[in-house]
């Protein structure tokens, strides 16, 4: 079990990705704070399984990341834990309608950077000031290989996560003073719901263009943050993990 | 009492004597007090006094009597 006794504070907890993560981190002896939007039975159901079947504790806590007093709130709450955070997975995110640049208001491109770029800054500074006073931790945000190499439409998506991805790079530099370590992972067309976005050509195209011809699955991109969030990657901090099915 | 938990804070994330004139300190006017020190600063009255400090009372702690009206805000009496 590679997180053993840790704790971590994961985003985006509800479907997808996060709770792939939720669920390999508490496989792995991690508790966690699992953050989401909105309570739902079938969530509460879910985390209180993962309690019983890997006796680890899981806190749910439901707030928004486009609203920062809420964020701070959420922050506050985990603060007055008085507990040790180990890790941070900065994981929420939006992806806008499929749309031209010359089309897209500023408006959209604010909203779409404000979830996606500015609330996972806003914890990192609170929980990295929690993670520096125990002069360790790991960060790993989720970035998309489309802040990498671009792609069609969505240019709100992909500045946005080319940001995640810049700012990766600096906080890496700047943590490394307490010991903590900041990576990303640049996931390419995962199985979840934020694919019926995509248009069916688009999405054979991306499927078409790995060498793995087909697209991941949640919990191989959860297994990436696994090990970038635990100390197998003792050494590892500033790198940007692609998780694309080759390219 | 708080008042000696806060000059705590400052000895031991500074390093500093006794005898400091502390109510002199100035953020970024001595080697330890730099932005890395300021944070150790900031961790420590956090843990000292049981808070979480704003980021703009953190940007706005500037010298050391500042930083107590900054906590007063949150309810740290001198």
């Amino acid at each position: 079990m590679l997180l053993q006794g840790k704790t971590a504070v994961i985003t985006g907890c509800s479907r997808g990705i996060g709770k792939s993560t939720l669920e390999v981190f508490a496989r792995n002896g991690c508790s966690v704070w699992a953050c989401c939007r909105k309570p739902s039975e079938e969530f509460e159901a879910f985390i209180l399984n993962l309690q019983n079947e890997y006796k680890v504790s899981i806190y749910p806590l439901y707030f928004d990341l486009a609203d920062s007093e809420q964020v701070k709130k959420a922050a506050k709450e985990i603060f007055s834990s008085k507990q040790k955070i180990d890790i941070l997975v900065n994981n929420a995110g939006v992806t806008p309608t499929n749309s031209l640049f010359l089309m897209t208001p500023l408006d959209s491109m604010k909203e779409i950077f404000n979830i996606n770029f500015f609330s996972s800054m806003q914890l990192i500074q609170y929980i990295g000031r929690l993670m520096s006073k125990n002069r360790s931790g790991s960060i790993v945000n989720v970035a998309s290989i489309a802040g990498l190499d671009g792609g069609p439409g969505q240019l709100e998506y992909t500045a946005s996560k080319a940001a995640l991805i810049g700012a990766t790079k600096k906080l890496a530099d700047e943590f490394a003073d307490y010991q903590i370590r900041v990576n990303a992972v640049a996931p390419g067309v995962v199985e979840t719901d934020m694919i019926g976005r995509m248009s069916e050509e688009l999405l054979q195209e991306s499927v078409s263009n790995n060498h793995m011809k087909r697209l991941g699955k949640a919990e191989e991109i959860a297994n990436a943050i696994l090990f970038l969030a635990s100390d197998q990657s003792s050494f590892i901090t500033g790198q940007i993990l692609r998780v694309d099915g080759g390219c | 009492m708080n008042e000696q938990k806060y000059k705590k804070a400052f000895i031991e994330s500074f390093n500093l004597p006794d005898t400091t004139e502390f109510e002199k300190l100035e953020y970024n006017t001595f080697e330890e007090w730099d932005s890395i020190g300021h944070m150790q600063l900031v961790a420590a009255l956090e843990t000292e006094f049981d808070i979480m400090m704003d980021m703009d009372d953190i940007i706005d702690f500037s010298t050391y009597e500042k930083g107590k009206e900054i906590l007063k805000k949150y309810e740290v009496a001198f």
